[in-house]
């Protein structure tokens, strides 16, 4: 009873956190392009804890997590867009209300969701026959497929599939059905409260006899399967809850206020899943806490990377040296992390521990 | 307990034939001996039988029901549970933890029950976990539970083997060279809990083991193979004095 209680009260405090940045949020950081790294830092999040259910807890090596993103990403501007159109729905001339949002966000982000995380049904077929590096590869194929499908659309095609593929604006992106931009009513609420979830969510997996299995068939398969579990369901099941995960972080992407309002493919381009694997390998492969640290530290960096570009100094320095190419340098300094993070800890920040809570599973 | 029959199964691996027409049936409720110099195939056999591998030809029946195309995990969820010549722990995990992993086909709360740590997930996780504390037990290894399985002896982590295996609540145990590395005080521990075991789950057993004494003394059965083939089959003490197994054991002239 207490316990409940105790939950009820975290609950509801969360949700009270929650409100407050939804409708304080634009008070307390005047600045939006802060206001915008903040959302896509829990993107980001959303990213790194989804693709650890499969990279880190399943130990399927996945290289295309951004397919699954991207794929959330256009069906939910997509949805999104038609459901702004269509008049009943629509919030009106001074943009998405708080209330329409509760209709408009489970609709669109739902959707991309329940799309990829079928397309991960897809992927995660293959990874019943194939292992390591070639499971990696197909998954690359999957995404960059998916990429460059969107990317190389014949504009001018009238009729069949190549026109629904062209109507997703090609290498140029996706800016809603009339062109006049994605609409954003995904605000602080949903995208912080989504990444909140998630977390939440795998974390109970990771501690479950689900998440012991999937450790157990990490470790030895053949062992694993003589105790009955099947790493066929269990792997599959990976790859589609990872591809759900992945959809929902794509959709409110996609739909996120003081976000572009515009879906591009290349924003999904295979330097972005390697990112993610970067944000779970560095947080440590199966630790829930230390995806979502990978993610803070990767979105951070190459953030604070950009800033440093445009301080004067730095601009200064940049145009006495044309070879100082910062964004270039970002792969350098990522490498660099990378390298002494697997000299000096070759299982990640935190390894497969967590930052807090049970060091074992469900306290009995 | 369960009866499992091979009828002419073989199995080849290339040119190689690792397991030649052999039949045999274990009764249900036996301790069946299965023995041979090393490459007889014995393993294989356990191997076929788990559905690591699949027969080329013949069938493998588990209580009449053919079992040849079936996967391991399919298997074991039939009630074949085993152990491996080369201990197969979960090294990274507990000692709970490796005998918890082989209750999943009995849970009947899935992935939501896990997520929203419903009342009945939460029973099942404590009914789970007492029983897993309490076969732990039975093997001595309850004081141990939350240790790292890699710090246990050797032939503590050959008992979590077959504590881990009992967990999947079987009807039919395969050990395979359980007392390998045991000294005489283990190995005669062993054969008391096979006994034991029996007695206690209601099991059928099928023990491969090169520790001779422990074989004769404890199975009704034995099956002896050579070369992949089926050279005797008898009582312990038929075995003992058949001239074919002497050949095998010995070299040609004993």
């Amino acid at each position: 009873m207490r316990e409940t209680l105790r939950s009820a009260g975290w609950v509801l405090a969360t949700l009270v956190v929650l409100l407050g940045l939804e409708f304080g949020l634009q008070a307390l950081v005047p600045d939006s392009s802060i206001r915008q790294l903040l959302m896509l830092a829990a993107i980001y999040v959303m990213v790194s804890v989804s693709l650890n259910v499969i990279n880190g807890m399943a130990g399927q090596f996945s290289i295309g997590h951004a397919g699954f993103v991207g794929i959330g990403a256009y069906t939910s501007a997509i949805v999104a867009s038609h459901l702004h159109a269509s008049s009943t729905l629509s919030p009106g001339p001074d943009g998405a209300s708080f209330a329409h949002s509760w209709l408009l966000v489970p609709l669109s982000v739902g959707a991309g969701a329940v799309v990829a995380s079928m397309f991960g049904l897809l992927v995660g077929l293959p990874s019943l026959r194939l292992r390591g590096d070639y499971l990696a590869i197909v998954t690359l194929g999957f995404a960059e497929i998916f990429r460059l499908l969107i990317a190389s659309a014949q504009v001018d095609a009238t009729a069949g599939l190549s026109h629904a593929v062209a109507s997703l604006g090609g290498q140029n992106g996706y800016a809603g059905a009339d062109n006049q931009g994605v609409p954003l009513f995904a605000g602080p609420f949903w995208v912080f409260g989504a990444a909140i979830l998630m977390t939440f969510a795998t974390w109970r997996i990771k501690f479950s006899g689900w998440g012991r299995a999937l450790r157990a068939l990490r470790e030895d398969e053949i062992a694993a399967a003589s105790v009955g579990v099947d790493p066929t369901r269990y792997k599959v099941i990976s790859f589609v809850l990872a591809a759900f995960g992945a959809g929902i972080a794509g959709g409110l992407w996609a739909t996120m206020r003081d976000g572009l309002g515009l879906v591009q493919p290349d924003q999904f381009n295979f330097q972005f899943s390697f990112d993610a694997i970067t944000m779970v390998i560095l947080g440590g492969s199966g630790s829930v806490t230390g995806a979502v640290l990978g993610a803070l530290f990767v979105t951070f960096t190459v953030k604070l990377i950009e800033l440093v570009q445009g301080v004067e100094a730095v601009k200064a320095l940049q145009h006495a040296n044309p070879w100082l190419d910062l964004n270039a340098l970002r792969m350098v300094i990522y490498a660099a992390v990378l390298i002494a993070l697997m000299i000096l800890r070759p299982e990640g920040l935190l390894g497969e521990r967590e930052l807090l809570g049970p060091r074992r599973e469900v306290a009995s | 307990m369960s009866q499992l029959d091979l009828s002419d199964v073989n199995k080849s691996f290339g040119g190689i034939k690792a397991v030649i027409r052999v039949s045999f049936r274990v009764p249900s409720g036996s301790i069946f001996g299965l023995i041979g110099p090393n490459g007889a195939g014995k393993t294989t056999v356990f191997n076929l039988v788990t559905g690591v591998y699949r027969a080329d030809e013949g069938s493998i029946r588990l209580d009449g029901v053919d079992i040849v195309a079936k996967k391991p995990a399919q298997i074991a969820a039939a009630g074949v549970a085993r152990t491996f010549q080369n201990i197969r722990l979960f090294s990274q995990m507990s000692v709970i933890d490796n005998v918890l992993v082989a209750c999943e086909t009995k849970r009947r709360s899935g992935l939501e029950g896990a997520l929203l740590r419903s009342a009945s997930f939460l029973d099942e996780e404590k009914m789970l976990r007492a029983k897993a504390l309490e076969l732990l037990d039975v093997f001595e290894l309850g004081r141990l539970a939350n240790e790292p399985s890699t710090s246990l002896s050797y032939g503590d982590q050959r008992r979590l083997e077959i504590a881990r295996a009992m967990m999947l609540g079987p009807k039919l145990l395969l050990l395979d060279e359980p007392a390998a590395g045991m000294n005489y005080a283990e190995a005669e521990g062993l054969k008391k809990q096979i006994r034991w075991l029996r007695e206690r789950f209601d099991l059928t057993v099928v023990l491969v083991e090169h520790n001779m004494q422990v074989v004769m003394s404890v199975c009704e059965e034995i099956h002896v193979l050579d070369h992949g083939e089926t050279i005797a089959h008898g009582r312990p003490d038929e075995i003992r004095q058949h001239p074919k197994v002497l050949a095998a054991y010995l070299g040609e002239s004993a």
